[in-house]
């Protein structure tokens, strides 16, 4: 049983890295003899070289990887605190509601990027540009997310709560964010999301700071150095995987799977 | 009774617009806030009067900008929708193709089309080419996503039904399948037209050559013109208003929503 599994496991990761494998090595042979020119496009070889090279020989990956983290945490824990608050307090009060709820519909559809200018003006071209960034970034489609689930919880469940003497906070806590906590993990997912593009856009184009993996990428570019542009591409992409598929897959098993509140399809499915 | 408690609604949704706007006006002109920082509102709307009037009537700055982006967003949205729908289907059809193509896709997603600008503007250079490819990209993605989703989640009873029926092959991709995935794909148009807009922009910041709102934006936060930054953020959120509203919520209008597989929102 357990020999079977492992022998899954190791079939479903070579799954996914055979593509990769089979691109890597056209790309590098297609280098190699000169169909490709070198110049635009640095070869596997010479991209995993690079990789160990600031990864491991002098480290600067992870400086630069550790600032855009630092960034992106308090950047995006602002943005969930407050959001939850201000969705749960939009949703609970319906004269808040009718008042805010076109202005957060219009603030949502604003790029984030296009905040970049603006704070830079006013901000000035550092750290705090860029966490105000990730903020605004992920705050409203968090804050609309949360509405939104609250707003479509059963009233049944809450005059249930209110007939069993629960009220106030208490219901907030016991019954409102759990009975909403889906669509406020949609909202924080998409603003994890939103939340990367955010601190990529602005590490790149606020000119006072000098780590992150954004920065690392547009430096690249003024040496035409490819190689250390796909290294920081590739960074990004892994993870974004990693977080998403790690921590958020992590709280959704924690709370709304072991809630029941979501048909578990895929695992009864291999049972 | 329905009129008045939308008018209602309607008033109370105006007035913290409404109070913001004139506090901010009334700070900036008696300088308790900086007014070089945050200009007057009637000052952004002028400045983007008079960028409309220069160069009227055949090139009218603001409309020039307006158009070069517009441009740049049809061209990206129709070749990344074109080639999302086309990669979907492939990779439902082909489980060979699925297989090989869904690592790179899952990899590939959620990397920012800001990440892969530098790695681009080393092959095409400044300009159009660039930042359409990275606008089709950010098209692209969602659409081949929500394209496999919506094949998939097909309901299996209604192509038993169609075959019972003697449909041919060709008419159950058409008049089953395409219809009913048409409301994933739809859905995956409009996060891909938000990404691809929102990429466009971005990359117009730092790749564009002379025209562009993105541009437009960029060079005034150079120099310092606050009021032309704020006007081209609102022209941002008019524009893309307008653009959803006249395709996507047309589009769902006149199919899904006219089928009945989607319920319309709020009337």
């Amino acid at each position: 049983m357990n020999n079977n599994s492992a022998k899954a496991t190791l079939q479903s990761i070579l799954q996914t890295i055979y593509p990769f494998l089979v691109i890597g090595v056209i790309w590098e042979v297609s280098v190699q003899l000169n169909w490709m020119p070198s110049s635009n496009l640095s070869s596997p070889s010479i991209i995993l070289q690079r990789f160990i090279d600031v990864a491991f020989m002098d480290g600067i990956l992870w400086k630069h990887f550790l600032s855009s983290f630092t960034r992106l945490v308090i950047g995006f824990s602002l943005a969930s605190v407050l959001g939850l608050i201000t969705g749960a307090l939009l949703s609970m009060q319906p004269l808040l509601n009718k008042m805010f709820e076109p202005v957060i519909n219009l603030l949502v559809s604003v790029p984030t990027i296009a905040w970049v200018p603006v704070l830079l003006i006013t901000m000035g071209l550092g750290d705090k540009t860029v966490i105000t960034t990730i903020f605004l970034g992920s705050y409203f489609v968090i804050v609309y997310n949360t509405m939104r689930g609250i707003e479509i919880v059963d009233k049944n469940i809450i005059n249930a709560a209110h007939s069993m003497g629960v009220h106030g906070t208490k219901l907030f806590a016991k019954v409102l964010i759990p009975a909403s906590f889906l669509s406020i993990l949609t909202g924080l997912r998409l603003g994890l999301g939103y939340a990367w593009r955010a601190l990529v856009g602005g590490e790149m184009l606020s000119a006072m700071i000098q780590w992150g993996v954004g920065k690392m990428i547009f430096q690249a570019r003024f040496w035409n150095d490819t190689a250390t542009m796909i290294v920081g591409i590739l960074i990004i992409g892994f993870s974004v995987i990693l977080i998403d598929q790690v921590m958020i897959n992590y709280i959704e098993k924690i709370t709304v799977y072991r809630w029941g509140m979501v048909n578990q399809v895929e695992e009864s499915n291999l049972e | 009774m329905k009129v008045n408690e939308n008018n209602w609604q309607r008033f109370l949704a105006v007035i913290p617009i409404a109070v913001f706007l004139v506090s901010w006006e009334y700070l900036a002109k008696y300088q308790i806030i900086n007014a070089h920082l945050f200009p007057q509102p009637t000052q952004i709307i002028r400045s983007l009067a008079t960028l409309y009037s220069k160069g009227q009537p055949e090139n009218s700055e603001l409309l020039m900008h307006i158009s070069a982006t517009l441009k740049r967003l049809l061209l990206s949205f129709t070749f990344g929708v074109i080639g999302g729908i086309l990669v979907g289907c492939l990779m439902s059809i082909n489980q060979k193709f699925h297989s090989f193509l869904n690592p790179i896709i899952s990899l590939f997603m959620p990397i920012p089309g800001m990440a892969l600008a530098p790695l681009v503007i080393v092959w095409l250079g400044f300009g159009d080419p660039t930042i359409i490819f990275l606008g089709a990209i950010s098209v692209f993605f969602p659409v081949v996503f929500n394209t496999i989703a919506g094949i998939k989640s097909i309901n299996k009873q209604l192509i038993r039904a169609g075959q019972i029926m003697g449909l041919s092959q060709i008419k159950i991709a058409t008049q089953i399948y395409f219809p009913w995935a048409l409301v994933h794909i739809l859905n995956g148009v409009r996060i891909g037209l938000a990404r691809g807009w929102m990429t466009i922009v971005a990359v117009e910041f730092i790749a564009a050559s002379n025209w562009g709102i993105g541009y437009m934006i960029w060079n005034a936060a150079e120099y310092l013109r606050a009021d032309v930054v704020y006007g081209g953020i609102l022209v941002l959120i008019i524009l893309y208003f307008a653009i959803e509203r006249i395709t996507i919520r047309n589009l769902e209008n006149k199919t899904v929503v006219r089928w009945g597989l989607l319920s319309q929102k709020n009337g």
